[in-house]
């Protein structure tokens, strides 16, 4: 508790930080995802725009303290983030298996434009796990190591 | 049907994820997850082993991509039979893990990764992807040597986050030095590339030392090892047992596939300073790790040094260039997981059943525990080379390979391996046989008992189970080495 508490006097607020975070962090967010569009056809991806995404949700964290963050957004909100990435990345590999392609065969699906849509659905999930894990990452980091998260463990 | 093989690769990716989405809501579903993804892992190696013997060699376009463009994946006589023995090997983990531990739904999930990363390995046939598998591997077997509980399985980890990531970079700079040279990644691709730009080239060299070096990392092959003893013994006894049979297998096994299908013999032959460095550093791998074995007290630290020591029997006949001896390496690759796996998983029987950690504890253990003692002499002897058991099949076709290849250096280092092996080995069996305990080390066993859980069924099994397959494998040995040779003998 006593890390916990250290952190949150730690924390002190500003006008100017709250402010400018709250107007940059949307567009940032959006900057994030359209990196993470952009993987298929230009420079971009999951990676770069999941770390993007998950740098404005630490922004947030920066300006308005990370117990209010914490509370905002739950460690189980972002474990779903992590597993729906993950499940659209291996369902859409597997899905092809059904249309009798290979892994990831994205034209198997006989959608137009499929290899480009199943591309950019992948970056997504990708993007979604990138960002899930750097949040958590830094969230656990934050919550120090007094912090009751060794129940997990045992 | 060919999908099999991607999906060795994709289903315990999958089923990484069921633990960490369900966790909040089911408690122990983590178990239940990864006994099933073990099953389907085990039918799915299975069906690509049983093509294997079909047909010799299966490949797999990822994507429908062709290679050399797209990610290929491969299966021959080398990597079937060890993609079955990561299934088993999964298995026989988990089922010591039912009673043992560790119960958490993450250690599940980090487990059924590190599944997805050896299978990976040895499924790949493309040196990005490899690395890609190594470094989930690597990252997978971090988390999970410190889901220990001491401090000191936090610094282990540590440390072989550090030495390992060291490692893998080394590797993938190599890799970059190779892929600026020849413009491809696909393994079968760069054996005429390599070729075609000349093995003297100064940067296919530094690419050779690079991707070597950093294998070498993973392997754990003296002066590298520092990570070793640390990760395998600081850990639970469980992750000891399925990374001591896994993890720097899968290394070496990419070290097999590098050096001979991207570089080739040819290569060796040219530059002998190559395959003679190796042995050089092989060799005296094989006998520091032996004589750090027979100085260690803590068992598991030295079942951990023996391992150094194993390994460099393997590396030693990777550098020879001499198909028999490249065999026996492989072969023996099996046998030490099966054995080593094995090891460790009794070591953690007499230690959660009767609380004994150090050889001084194994006074008298044949009396306390007949059945998991007669277990441990039979790994034990396996691990020594003593015939019919899988131990004496590698190392003999490794001693035959290093004479045919004129190497009598290589073939006395793995005599005199043996009887150091013989040495540590022997001690431990002694005091478990012929030494009366001590009425001291009684109180302590039962102190240590009070806390610890009982031995159930499934992991006395285990340990059983893994004792026979050393034996049985031995005896088998000229039918697996008829799978293997096959796919070894196109190298050479």
């Amino acid at each position: 508790m006593s890390a916990a508490d250290g952190s949150l006097s730690a924390y002190v607020e500003s006008t100017i930080i709250m402010t400018t975070v709250r107007v940059v962090s949307p567009f940032v967010f959006t900057f994030g995802l359209f990196v993470m569009f952009h993987g298929a056809e230009s420079a971009g991806g999951g990676f770069q725009g999941g770390a993007i995404v998950a740098s404005s949700i630490i922004m947030l964290a920066f300006a308005f303290g990370i117990e209010p963050t914490r509370e905002w957004l739950d460690d189980s909100v972002i474990r779903l983030i992590v597993g729906v990435g993950a499940t659209t990345f291996v369902g859409i590999g597997i899905g092809a298996l059904a249309f009798d392609g290979a892994f990831l065969e994205y034209a198997a699906y006989g959608i137009s434009h499929g290899v480009k849509y199943g591309i950019e659905l992948v970056e997504l999930g990708i993007g979604a796990i990138v960002a899930g894990v750097i949040v958590s990452l830094f969230m656990n980091l934050a919550g120090g190591f007094n912090h009751d998260s060794g129940g997990d463990d045992t | 049907m060919t999908d099999a093989l991607v999906l060795l690769v994709v289903v315990p990716i999958a089923a990484s994820l069921f633990p960490v989405a369900l966790g909040g809501r089911f408690e122990r579903i983590g178990w239940f997850v990864a006994a099933a993804m073990g099953l389907v892992h085990l039918g799915l190696s299975a069906t690509v082993a049983a093509q294997v013997l079909e047909s010799g060699v299966i490949s797999y376009a990822v994507g429908g991509f062709e290679p050399p463009f797209g990610i290929e994946l491969v299966a021959d006589g080398v990597s079937a039979p060890l993609l079955v023995l990561v299934s088993l090997s999964t298995l026989g983990v988990l089922a010591y893990a039912r009673r043992a531990g560790p119960h958490s739904n993450a250690f599940y999930s980090e487990l059924a990764l590190l599944t997805a990363g050896i299978s990976g390995v040895f499924a790949t046939a493309d040196v990005f992807n490899l690395y890609v598998f190594l470094e989930i591997t690597g990252l997978a077997t971090y988390a999970l040597v410190a889901s220990g509980r001491s401090p000191r399985a936090a610094l282990a980890s540590l440390k072989y986050l550090f030495v390992g990531t060291i490692g893998a970079s080394l590797y993938l700079l190599g890799v970059g030095y190779l892929y600026i040279m020849t413009g491809t990644l696909n393994m079968a691709d760069l054996t005429g590339a390599v070729a075609s730009v000349g093995y003297t080239s100064p940067a296919i060299l530094t690419s050779f030392g690079l991707i070597v070096t950093g294998l070498l990392v993973k392997v754990a092959v003296f002066p590298l090892h520092t990570w070793q003893p640390g990760a395998y013994a600081e850990s639970p006894d469980t992750v000891s047992a399925y990374i001591s049979a896994l993890v720097s297998t899968a290394a070496a096994y990419a070290l097999v596939r590098i050096i001979y299908a991207v570089y080739t013999t040819k290569f060796l032959d040219e530059i002998s300073l190559a395959g003679d460095a190796l042995v050089a550093l092989a060799s005296v791998s094989i006998v520091v790790g032996a004589v750090l074995a027979v100085m260690q007290s803590d068992l598991k630290r030295m079942l951990a040094y023996s391992s150094v020591s194993q390994f460099g029997l393997v590396v030693a006949a990777i550098g020879l260039a001499n198909e028999t001896a490249l065999v026996g390496a492989v072969v023996h690759l099996v046998g030490h997981a099966v054995m080593k796996g094995g090891l460790f998983l009794t070591v953690g029987v007499f230690a959660t059943g009767l609380g004994v950690r150090t050889v001084e504890d194994f006074a008298g253990l044949a009396a306390k525990a007949p059945i998991s003692s007669a277990a441990f002499a039979v790994l034990a002897f396996s691990m020594v080379g003593i015939p019919p058991a899988v131990g004496f099949v590698g190392k003999w076709n490794i001693v035959v390979g290093a004479v045919e290849a004129g190497a009598w250096s290589v073939a006395a280092v793995v005599v005199v391996s043996t009887l150091l092996t013989l040495a540590y080995f022997g001690r431990v069996i002694e005091r478990m046989y012929f030494t009366a305990p001590e009425p001291e080390a009684d109180a302590v066993s039962t102190d240590g008992g009070n806390d610890a859980v009982e031995v159930s069924f499934g992991m006395r099994a285990v340990v059983v189970v893994s004792a026979v397959a050393a034996v049985v494998l031995g005896v088998l040995g000229s039918d697996l080495i008829t799978v293997i040779q096959p796919a070894l003998e196109v190298y050479f």
